[in-house]
């Protein structure tokens, strides 16, 4: 399936005795906004990190744009910069100035000029609401300003697609919606996305599909509204019946 | 007056080694201890191991011994230095341990998470340690070996015991020689350790607020 | 795999372990031939001879010479530890007074102290201590009293760090039950800071130990003139000076593990709070 941005085929993965990925068969196809739910310890994150490779799998192949995940050296290096990832606690190097977070994969990995890059990375923090923070710090930001640069960081790299591992879990509740809005923007704008959240309103109105997790398994896999109104699993309906209350 | 002056000028060339001495075994133990540093973290286990060794059986020695061994006991193997070579020698192998475990602890004191979003948009594993691991661990490093130094300083008093013609060892020779003020080169010596180690405090200060300036 | 840095690495590929494993023969290779050609050295220089070693299995006499030296090292260090300790929290709460008349004396007394070499206290009590009293003090004294200075103003900052980590609302709580500063120091915060540095204490009779050798210089029998007389003696100085090394390491050793365990079952029952206070007193020797 040439069409699939990512895809993972019978992958498992175990941590220790812990069989934390059983046998994950998925598809995400270009332009496509998937939503991972899922009740903690499910392995979510773990099964979002595999496609990145910071976790190894032991068993399975995934798949970028029809390219098994290289196990190394600079072939590894480049399909990573092809999926960007968001994570949790957002991870801006706290040793550089918010622009600079944004430029040093361009101009590093992507090999583009200071000044391009630097132009560049000024529309992408606009993008995002944040082009007067550019040349703060990361610490002197909010938790919500900082999730923004991330993704400005992410979009910088031009990705294919962009996993995001509960970007808006480690945020202050005021600060969730200024960060969802943006994800929702991308998504309008035609971006892959790959979304670990507990956000259920933002899978509702943005995903096009939802996969459900429980135990290391997807249990369920629906679009957003039959997931939602009719659950078919008894996992799901009491997932949902806890996080919906 | 006169003679505590002549005293002082001696002292003072005295001090000249002693700096000698300290800053020789500083860049020495800083290559070593890095180079000890980056072996203890790499993944071929035989260096960790050599590494964590020697870092463990010359911490728990005192430098002393490390000294007695170096001076008297490398001759016994046809090893002869200048007892300056031997102090130098001596005081590197013993604060490089020091060096190492504080690079190694500045190093993975760095958070997981910078290492994977740097890993995440596709830096190289060189690009990584240079962009991302190293500029921060020296940081963290800089406070920790500043003390390390500053220690360096005040141990390599203990080469006067081995032949080295440094401060204290003069001092000694002074207090033997000019027995009437024996108080005031004492407070001398003294006066001047003081104030050498607080100058250096100083400069490593300016140096941690340089690093930490992007913060 | 403790040491290696899953930190800085990746999750190695089949390359990466390929040359691990080819890095893992080469050290490995390495390592013997140095310590082949070490053992030609020693045996070429008639270093392995029995008559350099088997003195100190045989001879009861330097044994017992040595053990002497080891515990007069282990006595001057203990009896360093418990003065510098109550010299230690003098000048610690007295750096934390309020009342700058008490609290300059104490920080400048400690800040001296710490910019001066050891040996150089130790030189100063054996050498202008008999001018100005006209009495000589015996080794003992000059090496414990110069370790206690030195030490007493390390643990000083011990003190000081430890009552500052402790949690504001302890010494507010105090207060507030209507305790004077000097109750609340005494009867809340000391008890507290001195259980948290129990294991930096351990650790710096580390340090002690280490500094206790440079009693040689001053006349002082501890283990490390003890070997040094040996040596002359049996003109055997590199088996002296390393049979007497290894002695420190696993006696150091022991501490140091003492000293962890204690760390890590205080972090287990004491709050995060708490162990912090350890992070700012480590020792700098
Ligand atoms: N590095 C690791 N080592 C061991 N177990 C892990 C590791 N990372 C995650 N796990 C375990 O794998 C399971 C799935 O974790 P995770 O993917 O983080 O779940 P989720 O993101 O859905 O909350 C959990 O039981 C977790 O404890
Ligand atoms: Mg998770």
């Amino acid at each position: 399936m040439p069409d699939s941005v990512i895809s993972m085929d019978k992958v498992n993965k175990w941590f220790g005795a812990l069989h934390a990925l059983r046998d994950i068969n998925f598809r995400v196809s270009a332009g496509e906004v998937v939503v991972v739910a899922g009740p903690s310890g499910s392995g979510k994150s773990t099964m979002c990190r595999t496609i990145n490779r910071l976790e190894t799998i032991d068993s399975g192949t995934i798949r970028v744009n029809g390219e098994t995940l290289p196990a190394e050296g600079r072939e590894l290096a480049k399909l990573r910069s092809e999926v960007a990832m968001v994570f949790q606690q957002f991870n801006l190097f706290s040793h550089l100035s918010i622009l600079d977070n944004v430029t040093l994969g361009p101009i590093k990995v992507l090999r583009q000029s200071g000044a391009e890059a630097c132009k560049e990375a000024l529309g992408f923090l606009d993008r995002v609401g944040i082009g007067d923070q550019a040349h703060k710090f990361p610490a002197q930001l909010s938790g919500g300003q900082q999730q923004r640069a991330a993704i400005a960081r992410a979009l910088a790299m031009r990705p294919k697609a962009i996993l995001f591992d509960e970007p808006t879990s480690a945020l202050d509740p005021e600060m969730v919606n200024e960060v969802l809005e943006v994800m929702t923007q991308l998504a309008k704008e035609g971006m892959t996305m790959l979304v670990v959240t507990h956000e259920m309103g933002f899978a509702r109105r943005v995903a096009h599909r939802v996969i459900f997790m429980d135990a290391g398994q997807i249990v369920e896999e629906a679009p957003p509204e039959a997931f939602f109104t009719n659950p078919k699993t008894d996992r799901a309906r009491d997932f949902l019946s806890k996080i919906l209350m | 007056m006169n003679e505590l002056m002549g005293v002082i000028s001696t002292l003072l060339r005295a001090f000249v080694t002693t700096l000698e001495l300290t800053f020789l075994s500083a860049i020495l133990s800083l290559v070593v201890g890095i180079l000890a540093a980056a072996m203890r973290v790499s993944p071929v286990p035989p260096l960790r191991w050599a590494v964590s060794v020697y870092v463990r059986l010359v911490r728990n020695t005192p430098l002393t011994i490390v000294f007695f061994i170096t001076v008297f006991g490398l001759p016994q193997v046809g090893v002869n230095f200048s007892f300056f070579s031997f102090a130098l020698l001596a005081l590197t192998l013993y604060t490089a341990t020091f060096v190492a475990e504080t690079v190694r602890a500045g190093i993975q004191a760095i958070p997981i998470g910078q290492i994977e979003a740097a890993r995440s948009i596709g830096l190289t594993f060189t690009q990584v340690l240079a962009y991302v691991v190293l500029p921060q661990a020296v940081r963290s490093v800089v406070p920790p070996l500043a003390s390390t130094f500053i220690a360096l300083f005040k141990n390599s008093s203990i080469a006067s015991a081995f032949g080295v013609a440094e401060a204290i060892s003069v001092m000694t020779n002074m207090v033997n020689v000019h027995s009437t003020i024996v108080l005031s080169i004492m407070g001398a010596t003294a006066a001047i350790y003081v104030a050498l180690a607080l100058l250096f405090g100083r400069a490593f200060t300016w140096l941690e607020r340089k690093a930490l300036i992007a913060r | 795999m403790t040491g290696a840095d899953r930190h800085l690495f990746d999750a190695p590929g089949p390359k990466a372990i390929r040359r691990m494993i080819i890095g893992s023969i080469i050290a490995g290779v390495l390592a013997v031939v140095a310590l082949a050609y070490a053992l030609v050295q020693l045996t070429d220089k008639g270093q392995l001879a029995a008559a350099k070693w088997l003195p100190f299995v045989t001879n009861l006499d330097l044994i017992k010479f040595l053990l002497l030296g080891l515990g007069n090292t282990i006595g001057a260090a203990i009896v360093s530890l418990g003065l510098a300790l109550v010299l230690g929290i003098a000048l610690g709460v007295g750096r934390l007074s309020e009342a700058k008349v008490v609290h300059t004396p104490c920080a400048a007394v400690v800040e001296l102290v710490r910019g001066l070499p050891v040996l150089l206290n130790m030189l100063f009590l054996f050498l202008a201590f008999p001018l100005a009293f006209h009495i000589d003090l015996p080794a003992f004294w000059t090496v414990v009293l110069a370790l206690t200075l030195y030490n007493g103003a390390v643990i000083a900052e011990i003190v000081r760090a430890g009552v500052l980590t402790l949690p504001k609302g302890q010494r507010e709580a105090a207060m507030a039950m209507g305790l004077s500063w000097r109750q609340t120091m005494a009867l809340v915060l000391l008890p507290q800071a001195i259980r948290i540095m129990l294991p930096s204490l351990i650790s710096q009779l580390v340090v002690l130990i280490k500094d206790s050798a440079l009693g040689f210089i001053v006349g002082y029998q501890e283990l490390a003139a003890q070997a040094q007389s040996a040596a002359l003696l049996l003109n055997n100085p590199l088996q002296t000076y390393m049979i007497v090394g290894v002695v420190y390491i696993l006696l150091n050793s022991l501490l140091s593990e003492a000293s962890n365990y204690i760390g890590e079952r205080q972090k287990r029952t004491l709050s995060k709070v708490y162990a912090s206070a350890r992070v700012a007193a480590v020792d700098e020797r």
